[in-house]
């Protein structure tokens, strides 16, 4: 029992402060807990789960990929594309998700096998993904979206929006990937240390390759989302999202420098930041005070633990720490 | 030893907590301030009541929903009624002029006027911002849209829950608002920014055109008309322009660069234009900043005290834009009638704004403002805006 508190103990830090974030939020405004409104609000983070997923097999192999955003912008408007030239919808799914698969394998064929930053290479298909972007949409992006291509925006399943339905079976899928499959495996032995699971014979530059295609893949499903809810799509989507989708990750318990951290951590964080956002707009925080309460939330969820860490070894100092869970709280406590 | 650490780990877990919530404290009392700070509508009453006991703000705002919610007709009296008026973002100038504008209406006619949105000027900011508005049920929503298209399905939502929606600088989609305030036609815009041009510039000569995006309505079409105008008008025929648009998206630093590049590529360019009161005040700053005044000239629209100096100093004859006070006076008037029922939104009716004018209603719910401002070195010191 105590080891699998500990074990999930980000996770249970996060649902406490999820728990703490909606109370303030309903004090905050009277209209936090119409259930309307949670369903409404939970929909328009869906999009940053999505793309916070995709990204966390990269950010597990110590990767990075900042390009997702204009990614889901390509995607938006090659299904709207799509929808406008009477393309049925199950044979725009495919192409799509293919098409910004090949942009997030263009990341990864250039981070692993040229060996190039990937925060370089994706700040540069940050730019070049927006600017095709732009491109496919026009000036004037693009509008009049056929019926079969918003089910994810306007169906209910037992009262719940569709979408918030995929986002719960995305997470779910990521957690079997990562926790149950060798592709996650060699995620995290890449994060822990590139060099040793090579010689280990792990096939390093393609288990790359897959995690950046399928963070595009993963863009381009976000962006399905996005045309089903706004019926519109333009170079400019999203822009800017990503920060929000490297918060949801971080958060979540996902070690920046790689090799560990879970799906449901991610899930998780994606749920506190969309509480708390939710319940300061509700009630008109101005946004500056906003990125403030995330920044702090953010420096705080991450530091604290490790700043408690940190007197914890000065007070135990005689005792080896713990090296069996995976998550922020221990990382890296080797003395 | 196990028990040991593991309750250092729970009270380090309730640390955690405890500080958070002392910092999420700390943050809601800040916001509520600076509300209290800005604001001098009946927001500030409600604001100063929030760092009091909490449920008296509780109770206030049962008492709107109850209201809003079950009288959105016209027998909503004036005190009960509460409009919101979101921005592109907030804290640039000219959607801060606009605002208090609509605060001016709101104090004349009593009723409750809030400012609503983020500090960056991102779509899915906006449309969570108006998301986040509906469940508040204000009477009416006075909105500038950043990509008018996404923001309909939030905007067609409000109106099906009786809010009273009003566009007003930059239009949503037809069917998602009732009225669009256009602060100037596009032709008329167009048209003023080349005869700022000219003030600048008389004997002509090449422009070059700096926009937002590719994806700001408005600036695509004062480009589109402005080389129309250009190819075609007599009056313009002086002047030829660059084919090419830049795109700064109102970024200051962007634009200056952008300008300075201009100037270095183009040796007989003699005029930087642009629809963005960003940009336009910038390019002439990089266009001082390299020693180019009197030589190169960008003019646009701007806000009067972005460039007084520039025109003082004589480095620049004209720039051009319009009242926001009183365009977010309009607007938000205009959806004070909306959501009394005064108006319709009909083709043919008549706004009333008082001593700001009166203004008919055109074809698919438009209303121009067209007041446009040029601003020189002879009036550039009545305006304080």
């Amino acid at each position: 029992m105590s080891r699998h508190l500990r074990r999930y103990a980000p996770e249970l830090l996060l649902v406490a402060l999820t728990v703490a974030a909606a109370l303030w939020s309903s004090t905050l405004s009277p209209f936090f807990l119409n259930p309307d409104n949670l369903l409404n609000s939970a929909q328009f983070y869906v999009m940053f789960a999505l793309m916070a997923f995709g990204l966390f097999p990269v950010v597990v192999q110590g990767e990075i990929d900042i390009s997702l955003a204009s990614t889901l912008a390509v995607g938006s408007v090659l299904f709207a594309l799509l929808s406008v030239s009477d393309v049925p919808f199950l044979l725009a799914l495919p192409l799509v998700l293919a098409a910004t698969a090949v942009l997030g394998a263009v990341n990864g064929v250039l981070v692993a096998y040229l060996g190039l930053p990937s925060l370089a290479v994706t700040l540069g298909t940050l730019g070049a993904y927006r600017g095709l972007a732009y491109l496919l949409a026009g000036d004037a992006g693009v509008v009049g979206i056929t019926p079969d291509y918003l089910w994810l925006g306007t169906q209910r399943f037992g009262g719940v929006p569709a979408s918030v339905w995929l986002a719960l079976a995305v997470a779910a899928a990521f957690a079997g990937l990562m926790g149950g499959t060798s592709f996650g495996r060699y995620s995290y032995a890449i994060g822990n240390n590139a060099e040793a699971a090579r010689m280990a014979a792990v096939p390093v530059t393609h288990i790359r390759i897959g995690a950046y295609a399928l963070a595009g893949a993963m863009a381009g499903l976000a962006g399905l989302v996005w045309v089903a809810l706004y019926q519109s799509a333009r170079g400019d989507n999203a822009d800017g999202a990503i920060l929000v989708v490297l918060t949801a990750v971080v958060l979540g318990g996902v070690s920046i420098k790689g090799g560990s951290g879970r799906a449901l951590g991610v899930l998780l964080a994606t749920l506190l930041l969309g509480t708390i956002q939710t319940g300061m707009q509700l009630a008109n925080v101005p946004g500056t005070s906003q990125r403030l309460v995330i920044g702090a939330l953010l420096i705080g969820s991450i530091g604290l633990p490790r700043a408690l860490q940190l007197i914890r070894q000065r007070l135990d100092a005689p005792i080896a720490p713990s090296q069996t869970d995976g998550g922020v709280l221990v990382k890296g406590s080797t003395p | 030893m196990r028990r040991t650490r593991h309750s250092h780990r729970l009270t380090g877990t309730i640390t955690i907590m405890a500080v958070l919530s002392l910092v999420l404290a700390a943050c809601g009392g800040d916001a509520a301030d600076d509300d209290a700070a800005t604001d001098t509508t009946e927001t500030t009453q409600e604001a100063e009541a929030g760092d009091e006991p909490e449920a008296t703000e509780e109770d206030e705002l049962d008492g709107d929903t109850d209201d809003g919610a079950a009288e959105t007709e016209a027998d909503a009296s004036a005190a009960d009624l509460k409009i919101f008026m979101a921005p592109k973002f907030t804290g640039l100038a000219y959607f801060e002029v606009a605002r208090e504008g609509g605060e001016q209406a709101a104090e004349e006619i009593g009723f409750e006027f809030q400012y609503i949105g983020s500090d960056r000027a991102e779509t899915t900011e906006q449309i969570a911002t108006l998301t986040n508005a509906v469940p508040q049920a204000p009477d009416a929503l006075v909105v500038s849209a950043i990509d008018g298209d996404a923001v309909a399905p939030a905007l067609r939502q409000a109106r099906e829950n009786g809010i009273a929606v009003v566009t007003y600088d930059a239009d949503a989609a037809v069917d998602a608002r009732d009225l669009f305030v256009n602060q100037l036609s596009y032709e008329l815009a167009a048209e003023t920014m080349l005869d700022a041009a000219l003030l600048n510039s008389p004997e002509g000569g090449l422009v070059a055109f700096i926009s937002a995006s590719p994806t700001a309505p408005n600036h695509t079409a004062h480009v589109r008309i402005m080389k129309e105008l250009i190819d075609s008008d007599s009056r313009y025929s002086s002047l030829s322009y660059i084919d090419t648009v830049q795109f700064a998206g109102d970024d200051a630093t962007r634009s200056q660069e952008i300008a300075l590049n201009l100037i270095q590529a183009n040796e007989d360019l003699k005029v930087i234009i642009s629809s963005s009161a960003v940009s336009a005040p910038a390019a002439q700053q990089a266009i001082v900043n390299a020693g180019m005044s009197g030589e190169v000239y960008a003019t646009g629209v701007a806000l009067p005290s972005s460039v007084r100096e520039f025109i003082q100093d004589g480095h620049s004859e004209a720039f051009m834009m319009w009242d926001p006070a009183e365009l977010g006076y309009i607007a938000t008037v205009a959806a004070y009638q909306l959501a009394t029922g005064q108006i319709t939104a009909e083709e043919g009716q008549m706004i009333d704004a008082g001593e700001a004018g009166t203004y008919e209603v055109l074809a698919d719910g438009e209303v121009q403002y067209n007041k446009p401002l040029m601003f020189t070195a002879e009036n550039i010191d009545d305006f304080d805006f």
